[in-house]
């Protein structure tokens, strides 16, 4: 489970930071997110959906601990994000589309390495390891420099590298983006499977057809705010543009 | 404990298999000294063998004086004596490389020799180096000839040749070898190592922090279940580990360097092996691993701060000075240790580890130079943590 409650995120900018925003641009703060409240629950997908700088990866960012909210507060399966941030990373899987390997390991060494921070005993790493090398058909190149992978072979070892400690709730932030069909479905199998297996998942993305197929709750954000926060059907039930991505800049240019 | 065993042995393996960092900590520090002193050593001696055999272009101009002079130029089989030539054409005969040196002997040579007054010989000739072969091949023509004047002015004055010497002074350096070597060599020692320590831990430093945040990896890290500042001991010490290496690797290159090298006296060579002993070794260790925490420290604030590899690079290689001035400071004749300079970082270890090579450390100063690389390492490490906890710092993009 995974609660936002009035969370609010406020970047300070650097003096660089202030000259790139232009001449125009007066204020020392930027706000990224402001007053969100939402919540995912344990066996449904949680979209979330909204344009670039809508807000979508600082939100992530936050219920992973990477950031702290600047007033708010969430809870990941009841731990506190600020008082807790330790739990709350052991109970979580984080993918992005934005998050690299490490070249110059092998598959095998980096989810050795991540089951390790997250303290997973050699056996059940072992297990666990099998299982999924297995199941995401890994083992011919196992052994091979992550460098010298296929973008597909590399999201592989992703998805494994976010498994292995088998995470109760799954973050996961345009995992799908920059991937070829076939990569993508790896992402989507991922996210259904999750599901049926009582896991919590927020998954934000640009693909409304992944909304479609994958949405069991949406919430809609544009600069920081929440737009929409429903479920997927009363989302789809109250459309007043014929299909989800007219709906979607429907909602977007409503709200500038 | 175990995170920061996690991460460190990750971070080595890393580390370990990147060519670039590999290069810098290791190919070059050991690699360097041995290549620079074989070709050193060999074009110079090839350039003194050419100066040696070379068969010289000497010009006389006797002004009819110092007949033996010309005598005992032209017996010579290593030298041509030109044929008369005018004195005011020498210098740029020389300077066209057309003649070696030239000789002009004073018209009143033979009478001021003969009033046992000196006789006025100018030598031209052309060099930037004062240890130029050619100039003392001839100059020892001259002082042979000089020798031969005074023999026939003792013999004539019937005098004993050891009466131009009123003071009969005999020198006695009472420092022990190992305090001539340890203060001359000694010098040049740390300025190596400090320097080898610093590029050995720089790559390493940009690699861990810029470069992992440039690659989009760090994000692996901060989902962890772990302490953020367990996170950085374990980069920290790969740092820190790179830059002993790289030290220790230049040491030992060094060493290899000077042990290959033609015409090193075995005296000398015994001297060294006899300084580098285990007690010092470990002495000069102790004092490179403060300081090279203190590096570890520096660089991986600078690194974590960059937003790229690039960035990282331009922001440290400034630092470099930093590094060699203090270093080089402490090769400088006359700056000694003393309750100030064992406050200063970099020079403190470049002062004392010629101070424990002579063997004439004072314990006070050494407890000084800890006392400062300990606190200047803690700090660093505890910057570090600080400038690693930052969300600006890290997302900084």
């Amino acid at each position: 489970m995974i609660e936002l409650r009035d969370v609010s995120k406020t970047f300070r900018l650097s003096r660089q930071q202030k000259r790139e925003m232009g001449a125009r641009f007066q204020s020392d703060t930027v706000d990224a997110v402001t007053s969100l409240s939402l919540t995912c629950k344990p066996g449904r997908i949680f979209t979330l959906l909204g344009p670039n700088g809508a807000g979508k990866t600082t939100t992530l960012r936050m219920i992973a601990t990477m950031l702290r909210p600047s007033a708010g507060t969430i809870l990941v399966n009841q731990h506190d994000t600020v008082r807790d941030p330790e739990a709350v990373r052991a109970s979580l899987g984080f993918l992005t589309g934005s998050t690299q390997l490490y070249d110059r390991l092998t598959p095998r060494e980096l989810v050795r390495y991540v089951a390790d921070l997250h303290g997973v005993p050699r056996d059940l790493y072992t297990r666990r390891r099998d299982e999924i090398f297995a199941a995401l058909d890994m083992g011919a190149y196992a052994d091979r420099r992550i460098g010298k992978l296929s973008t597909g072979m590399k999201q592989k070892v992703s998805i494994a590298r976010t498994l292995v400690h088998d995470p109760d709730v799954l973050v996961l932030d345009e995992a799908t983006a920059g991937l070829d069909v076939i990569a993508s479905r790896s992402i989507v199998n991922l996210v259904r499977q999750a599901r049926e297996r009582g896991k919590t998942v927020l998954f934000s993305t640009h693909r409304m057809g992944e909304v479609g197929q994958l949405a069991d709750d949406l919430a809609l954000i544009h600069r920081g705010r929440l737009l929409f926060n429903g479920t997927y059907d009363e989302f789809v039930n109250d459309m007043k543009a014929p299909s989800l991505e007219d709906e979607f800049i429907r909602w977007i240019e409503g709200a500038a | 404990m175990k995170t920061v065993l996690t991460v460190f042995r990750k971070e080595l393996i890393d580390t370990l298999r990147d060519r670039r960092t590999l290069v810098f900590m290791v190919v070059i520090p050991l690699l360097l000294f041995p290549i620079l002193f074989r070709v050193m050593f060999s074009v110079e001696k090839s350039q003194a063998d050419k100066e040696r055999a070379k068969k010289l272009r000497v010009a006389c101009v006797d002004n009819g004086n110092a007949a033996r002079l010309v005598a005992l130029l032209e017996e010579r089989d290593d030298l041509t004596l030109m044929p008369a030539l005018p004195a005011d054409s020498l210098r740029a005969l020389i300077r066209a490389d057309s003649l070696d040196g030239a000789f002009v002997v004073a018209a009143d040579f033979d009478d001021e020799v003969a009033d046992l007054k000196p006789g006025r010989v100018d030598f031209y000739y052309k060099s930037a180096d004062d240890r130029s072969i050619v100039r003392g091949r001839l100059e020892k023509i001259v002082d042979d000839y000089e020798r031969e004047l005074l023999d026939a002015r003792f013999h004539r004055l019937e005098m004993d040749a050891s009466i131009v010497d009123a003071v009969d002074m005999r020198t006695h350096n009472v420092a022990s070898m190992e305090e001539r070597v340890g203060k001359t060599v000694g010098g040049l020692l740390p300025y190596m190592f400090i320097i080898f320590c610093f590029m050995g831990a720089m790559y390493p430093a940009i690699d861990l922090g810029a470069g992992e945040k440039e690659r989009g990896t760090m994000e692996t890290l901060l989902t962890a279940p772990v302490n953020r500042f367990h996170i950085l001991l374990g980069k920290f010490g790969v740092v820190v580990v790179s830059g002993l290496v790289s030290a220790i690797v230049s040491m030992a290159g060094l060493y290899i360097g000077i042990k290959q090298a033609p015409d090193i006296p075995p005296e000398f060579m015994d001297m060294i092996v006899h300084i580098f002993g285990w007690g010092t070794i470990l002495m000069v260790f102790s004092l490179l691993l403060p300081l090279t925490i203190f590096f570890a420290g520096i660089l991986l604030s600078v690194s974590l701060t960059a937003r790229s590899f690039k960035e990282a690079q331009s922001m440290i290689s400034p630092m470099n000075i930093a590094v060699i001035l203090p270093a080089a400071i402490g090769l400088v004749p006359g700056v000694t240790m003393d309750y100030r300079t064992a406050l200063i970082p970099i020079l403190n270890v470049s002062l004392a580890t010629k101070e424990i090579l002579a063997g004439t450390i004072k314990t006070p100063h050494l407890v000084e130079v800890y006392a400062s690389l300990i606190v200047l390492a803690v700090l660093s490490l505890y910057g570090s943590a600080w400038w690693f906890r930052r969300e600006s710092t890290i997302f900084r993009s």
